[in-house]
């Protein structure tokens, strides 16, 4: 079997509290394996530590105990080096949540070449990868305007086009669409899924939005620091009063479905999406 | 009765530069007490123009805006007393906090209103009540705070100063299922208990659907539609058409239909859903 892409081991993190003696457990004993090329959304309530682990996956943050691999090499290791970690940096990209924070140049594609530049690439690569950076998130023909004129949507495109002109192998999405409005949502979830499908980047995507978990290959939802659920979104979310008790929510027809059957109606419970389940009820109610 | 009243309200950004743009077109709009309006539209449909509109942070470029029957563009129109009377939170409010305590923050506002200190106090504990703010917060940095809640405390701040009118720009914008619930939850009962006028702007129609009593539907810079929710969500195509989000359960309830099942389409809860889909069983006598 190949070795996973990431491979964590009995992750701890804590926060010093100063008001008590105890210590605030961010993450407790996680461990986890994420094979390379994967779609793996990562769900979890505000607080239940699910962005401290995405810190801790590219040494933003660094754990108190356990190891983190990426690609079979230690980044938890002491004795790593400033090199080490521009390389893990760049093979595990990360976009954050606000658009308005990660946007550096007053040029969209200025803004794309600050990665590759620092990374001490040619000109003449860094130009091609700027272009078909932009292509790829579809943000060519605003390359050459400033960033702040752009939609939420649109200015997190280039931020994961200065990512991709990085090519890295991995890209962690810490709510990138927490804060953007439905059309820029899906402009980005589709960007996302694109560059999984296409390019066979392994995708890291945390969020609290159900649909956008719906999409992935994997879906792992953390609660209080732990591995709370992990499967299929089918598996994870057939879960329905467990994610309850976890503060998510379910997809409003995986929750009629679940309701329904408590209703004394033999329907599955693992119906996600609005178009699967109009087939089985409709089939159902036609009978 | 009638608060805030728009009349052919026209509002353009760099008017006489390339950048020129008109931001709101012909807008007749009424915002009443004892009434939470909910305000929806995409991002760029003019939602954050308007708001700042209503309490003449901005001027419209022509047009009126009358608060309590006085244009607020008159000379000698007191500015000051009417953004003591119509409360804007922005978006992100929890970036906008300043002072040592969270106590001092949410007091800046009535403190600046010349407030004895016994009202002040009255109001401070008050508004912490309705955000769900514990008071042995009270004495703690806000920037000590996790981000839900700064938040509440900026909501709080705002609350304390009892507007006659609360306008909310996106209060529950990236928060989880739980934080949503509690802060729109907090803002219906406050406003339940005032009777003010509260306008909360949204891209959820999920979330307006449970919580607001009237809707006001923008898009590209003009009133789409606007009326109470059943009158407004019974026209899902409409919605549709400009491509706002309607709930799943909707979506649903159409593809439902589409084959062949004769349900409502005008339901966007899945309570309501439930109660549809079992009748329908019940005629059929299978449940």
């Amino acid at each position: 079997m190949s070795v996973p892409f990431i491979k964590v081991e009995d992750l701890i993190f804590t926060y010093d509290d100063e008001d008590s003696i105890d210590k605030h457990y961010v993450l407790k004993n996680l461990s986890l394996e994420i094979e390379k090329g994967s779609f793996v959304c990562v769900l979890g309530h505000n607080g239940s530590g699910k962005s401290t682990f995405a810190k801790l996956l590219n040494m933003i943050l660094s754990p108190d105990e356990g190891k983190i691999y990426i690609d079979g090499f230690d980044i938890t290791n002491p004795d790593i080096t400033e090199d080490d970690l521009f390389e893990i940096r760049r093979k595990v990209g990360m976009v954050f949540q606000n658009p308005d924070n990660q946007l550096v140049a007053t040029i969209v594609e200025e803004d794309v070449a600050f990665g590759p530049e620092n990374l001490g690439v040619e000109p003449s690569e860094i130009r091609r990868r700027v272009d078909s950076a932009l292509e790829t998130v579809g943000m060519s023909e605003y390359a050459t305007h400033a960033p702040h004129r752009l939609s939420g949507g649109q200015k997190q495109r280039v931020a994961i086009a200065g990512i991709i002109a990085m090519q890295p192998e991995c890209i962690i999405f810490d709510e990138s669409t927490a804060m953007l409005d439905p059309q820029g949502r899906a402009e980005v979830m589709n960007t996302i899924a694109k560059l999984n499908s296409e390019q066979g980047i392994t995708v890291i995507h945390i969020t609290h939005n159900m649909d956008e978990a719906v999409k992935a290959d994997r879906v792992v939802v953390i609660n209080e620091g732990e591995i709370f659920l992990d499967g299929t979104p089918k598996e994870v979310f057939s879960n329905v009063e467990k994610l309850r008790r976890a503060g998510l929510d379910v997809p409003q027809v995986t929750e009629l479905f679940y309701d329904l059957s408590h209703h004394g109606v033999d329907l599955p419970s693992d119906i996600l999406c609005e178009e699967e389940g109009a087939e089985i009820l409709s089939a159902w109610l036609k009978k | 009765m009638t608060k805030l009243k728009l009349v052919d309200v026209n509002y353009t950004y760099s008017e006489g530069t390339p950048f020129r743009k008109d931001a709101l077109r012909n807008i007749n709009i009424e915002i009443e007490d004892n009434c939470i309006t909910g305000l929806i539209g995409h991002t760029g449909c003019g939602k954050s123009t308007l708001v700042q509109l209503l309490n003449g942070l901005l001027f419209p470029t022509s047009g009126e805006v009358m608060f309590d029957g006085n244009n607020i563009k008159e000379k000698g129109y007191d500015l000051k007393t009417l953004r003591h009377k119509v409360g804007l939170v922005f978006q992100y409010p929890e970036y906008q906090l300043f002072e040592d305590t969270v106590y001092d923050d949410i007091a800046f506002g009535p403190k600046n209103m010349g407030l004895p200190k016994d009202e002040i106090d009255r109001r401070i504990k008050e508004a912490a009540l309705f955000v769900g703010l514990e008071e042995r917060y009270f004495e703690v940095s806000p920037f000590d705070l996790s981000g839900g809640q700064k938040r509440r405390v900026a909501i709080a701040g705002i609350m304390a100063m009892d507007p006659d009118v609360l306008i909310l720009d996106e209060p529950a914008a990236g928060l989880d299922p739980i934080g949503r619930e509690e802060i729109l939850g907090g803002i219906y009962s406050y406003q339940r208990k005032r009777k003010n006028a509260v306008v909360i702007v949204s891209h959820s129609m999920e979330d307006m659907a449970r919580y607001s009593d009237k809707l006001i539907v923008m898009n590209d810079g003009e009133v789409f539609m606007q009326g109470n929710c059943r009158e407004v969500f019974s026209e899902t195509d409409k919605l549709l058409s400009v491509g706002l989000d309607v709930p799943q359960i909707t979506k649903f309830m159409r593809a439902l239909k589409s084959k062949g099942i004769d349900v409502r389409t005008d339901i966007f809860t899945v309570d309501e859903a439930k109660a549809e889909i079992l009748s329908k069983m019940g005629g059929c006598g299978n449940a």
